[in-house]
């Protein structure tokens, strides 16, 4: 770029050039104008506010942005042959060359640099994973100092059950309405928002007197959990198509790990606060301040350090971009009318949802059976969580190279048997009688049922183009509607041992799995059958345009739906470069959306 | 990666450490112990306060007891049991005939030498003690460490005799205010900034 830049200054006849050069550009543009119109419309869809056009308000609460596995499929421009490298990168008489990345014509990164703080990409994919982390370890802040709690408040075991189905709960709703939250507000102020006003809640720990307070204080905390829908918008709005997958997939990886991280953090507080001096019945209600000042730092941190989009923020921008959005009754008819969302609900309610509920029993598990001092019951529980690092990525990794030689049908095998083999180690997780077993199933247990979720967010942008958005966010709600459902019925009453009860969820988890075998597309197939013979069905295009009505389609509302078709191609693994039909790029990342 | 891997090796080593401290012999059995020391009880009030009200306790050799070697004692140990009601619904409380097992008498009150002559205890109750209902067990223990005799304060169904106590709540007005003085900092912060931006945003617009 610098040298092309250089090579043009130095020309004699420059202004001839840069005339040549703005030429060229307008006229690309021209011919981009309709790929430009589509993705915007598409963002639009998702609900971004875009920064150079101007555009008409939609309606509120038709995006789901952010909840979405990804913003866009195809990256915007294309390498022209003369330009070489300065396609993808800013225009050399832009003002943008002030960012620290590599940046498309929107200004999204398109590197992703984990070691960077640079403003304002990096910085808002720290501070979104960050504050995603935060959450997770204030809603399972309790988890690891149950045993104490339940002797300050006379708890039973309904009565901790109870209380971690209500700690994921209040995310199924709260996670809904983020989108239109963060396009009403920005993804600056909807996490901050989040974390700011939940505080308060976590601190309210330090009043609960019994099982009711208990229980509602753990249900408001959970609120909190939405932080993933705006996490997952403010890097789709930073980051380009091609690297969302990525970006996402480290987000919500990295975020989830907090989940282990305060099994461990939160005994040790309670450790060192009863050292100081004070008594048990009072160190866990100090130990709750902890998460709490995380929170209000990490709020501060957003709101001084953060910015909405690329070029400012949400209030000072004045520009809005183009084209009217999609409307929501369309974009929710075509989501619930798609059975396969509501398998997915199921599914991802026995991947991430096992995954919360084990978040909540582990550690008095360990502590109770295997009689462990408490901070090593939590030290235990953590490194379930904290496989998150990596067991996630993996996960969607898996997903990709499977799409690549077989295409859905291995995609779908690959969430198939990683999911599976996490209900089987669930399984030996509760009978194992001692703890180097139990530890080493409980390991094997958390990368299964990890990978499966990053798994799942490999197929959950196939489903629809349309209502990607809604079908995501149900997804990720089904996460905690599986969780709460798992906590009702296997540990929240003296029916089960908890033992039996890990036994029993691994089980469940094993058959609700099977639904995996129900996901078909017409243009694919599934685990065991193969794509219609249907000449006409059997077209990737039939499947996303179906979508859209006559009187839409007229209309050209459905030319983005189309582009995706044709980009999709390439899950029909291996056959997609013998059919020769498109040049078979692998949907355009590793890991899309990972909650 | 490899940070995981050394955290989940360390693991199970440290797990097999702590696993083979369990060397007992012979497995000690409630069943087996004779009941041959009379225990009482008694307090002042219905409902005790931890770390305030006090619980005389009293254990003495029964006149019934035929002392044979096996259950001779030297030491005994007295403890605070949960009764039944406190037991309900709580599986981390739940009484088991192997004794190193049993979870329903985890808090020691003392342990002394005992000599044939009956012995008695002033006990404040303890301020860690959680909320419910109790009676007072003491455990003979034999030579080799093992229980080999006890008797409690309450009949075999543990339904006599019993008395409730009030736990702290742990709360302080230091703490409830503190957790106000930052609940009110985290709104005031979020007001703040939500009103210097709509100022920015007024003052830019009006340039």
């Amino acid at each position: 770029m610098r040298n092309f830049q250089r090579y043009i200054y130095a020309t004699k006849n420059y202004s001839e050039n840069l005339k040549e050069l703005k030429a060229k550009r307008l006229e690309k543009n021209k011919t981009h104008v309709l790929c430009q119109e589509e993705r915007v419309f598409f963002s639009r869809l998702l609900g971004t506010i875009m920064a150079h056009h101007n555009e008409d308000e939609g309606s509120i609460g038709t995006s789901m942005h952010g909840v979405t596995a990804r913003e866009q499929v195809f990256s915007f421009s294309v390498q022209g042959e003369d330009d070489g490298p300065s396609s993808h990168t800013v225009r050399f008489d832009d003002p943008t060359a002030k960012f620290a990345l590599p940046v498309d014509s929107e200004h999204r990164a398109t590197a992703f640099k984990p070691f960077s703080f640079a403003k304002p990409h990096m910085r808002a994919f720290h501070l979104g994973w960050i504050s995603f982390f935060t959450c997770f370890i204030s809603t399972f802040a309790a988890a690891p100092l149950v045993p104490i709690i339940r002797d300050n408040l006379d708890l039973t075991k309904s009565d901790i059950g109870n209380a971690g189905v209500a700690s994921v709960s209040g995310a199924i709703f709260s996670r809904l309405a983020m989108g239109a939250v963060c396009d009403l507000l920005g993804a600056r102020y909807g996490t901050a928002f989040l974390l700011m006003l939940s505080a308060p809640t976590v601190f309210s720990m330090s009043f609960v007197s019994d099982a009711g307070g208990y229980l509602s204080v753990r249900f408001m905390i959970g609120f909190c959990l939405a932080t993933f829908v705006s996490c997952q918008y403010w890097t789709s709005v930073m980051f380009n198509g091609k690297i969302i997958g990525l970006v996402n997939g480290c987000a919500g990886g990295w975020g989830d790990m907090g989940g282990g991280v305060t099994q461990l953090l939160m005994p040790m507080v309670f450790h060192v606060i009863k050292l100081a001096g004070a008594t048990p019945f009072t160190a866990w209600r100090i130990a709750f301040f902890i998460p709490g000042f995380l929170q209000v730092i990490m709020g501060i941190l957003v709101l001084t350090l953060g910015q909405d989009l690329p070029d400012g923020n949400l209030s000072t921008l004045q520009k809005r971009g183009a084209v009217s959005k999609d409307k929501f009754t369309k974009v929710f008819w075509y989501a619930v009318l798609n059975y396969r969302t509501y398998v997915l609900f199921l599914l991802y309610g026995f991947s991430m949802g096992i995954e919360m509920t084990i978040n909540n029993v582990i550690s008095e598990y360990f502590f109770d059976r295997f009689q462990l001092e408490l901070h090593t019951a939590g030290m235990i529980a953590a490194s379930f969580g904290m496989a998150n690092f990596f067991a996630r990525p993996l996960g969607g990794y898996a997903s990709d190279i499977s799409a690549r030689f077989f295409g859905m049908r291995g995609r779908l095998w690959t969430l198939w048997i990683l999911q599976t083999s996490g209900g089987i180690f669930c399984v030996w997780l509760g009978r194992a009688t001692s703890l180097p077993i139990a530890i080493l199933s409980m390991m094997l247990f958390s990368v299964g049922v990890q990978a499966a979720c990053g798994a799942i967010f490999g197929i959950v942008p196939f489903v629809s183009r349309r209502s990607l958005g809604l079908i995501s966010g149900l997804t990720g709600a089904g996460g905690n509607f599986g969780s709460g459902l798992t906590q009702l019925i296997f540990f929240s009453s003296s029916k089960f041992h908890t033992a039996d009860g890990l036994s029993l969820m691994g089980i469940m988890g094993m058959i609700f799995t099977l639904l995996v075998a129900f996901i078909h597309f017409p243009q694919w197939g599934s685990m065991f059958f193969g794509p219609t013979s249907d000449e006409k069905k059997s077209k990737e295009e039939h499947y996303y345009a179906a979508e859209w009505t006559e009187e839409e389609k007229r209309q050209g509302l459905h030319e983005g739906s189309l582009k995706f078709a044709e980009n999709s191609r390439s899950e029909r693994g291996r056959k997609a470069a013998s059919d020769g039909s498109s040049p078979s790029t692998p949907p355009e990342n590793g890991n899309p959306a990972h909650v | 990666m490899a940070v995981q891997t050394f955290l989940f090796a360390s693991l199970i080593i440290f797990s097999s450490s702590i696993e083979s401290n369990h060397g007992a012999t012979e497995v000690s059995l409630f069943t087996n112990l004779e009941n041959s020391l009379e225990v009482t009880a008694t307090r002042v009030g219905v409902v005790l306060e931890a770390g305030k009200d006090m619980v005389r306790i009293t254990w003495m050799l029964k006149s019934s007891a035929k002392v044979d070697d096996d259950a001779a004692f030297k030491t005994v140990e007295v403890k605070l049991c949960y009764a039944p009601i406190s037991q309900v619904d709580r599986p981390w409380r739940k009484t088991h005939n192997e004794l190193s097992r049993d979870r329903s008498c985890p808090h020691k009150i003392v342990s002394k030498p005992y000599d044939n002559i009956p012995q008695s205890l002033n006990w404040t109750i303890d301020r860690e003690t959680p909320t419910g209902t109790y009676f007072v067990r003491v455990y003979g223990i034999g030579v080799n460490g093992q229980e080999v005799a006890y008797g409690q304060s309450s009949d075999a169904e543990k339904t006599t005799n019993l008395f409730s106590v009030e736990g702290i709540s742990g709360g302080h007005t230091s703490l409830d205010i503190a957790s106000i003085c930052f609940s009110v900092f985290s709104f005031g912060s979020l007001l703040v900034f939500l009103v210097k931006e709509k100022r920015k945003a007024k003052l830019q617009q009006r340039k």
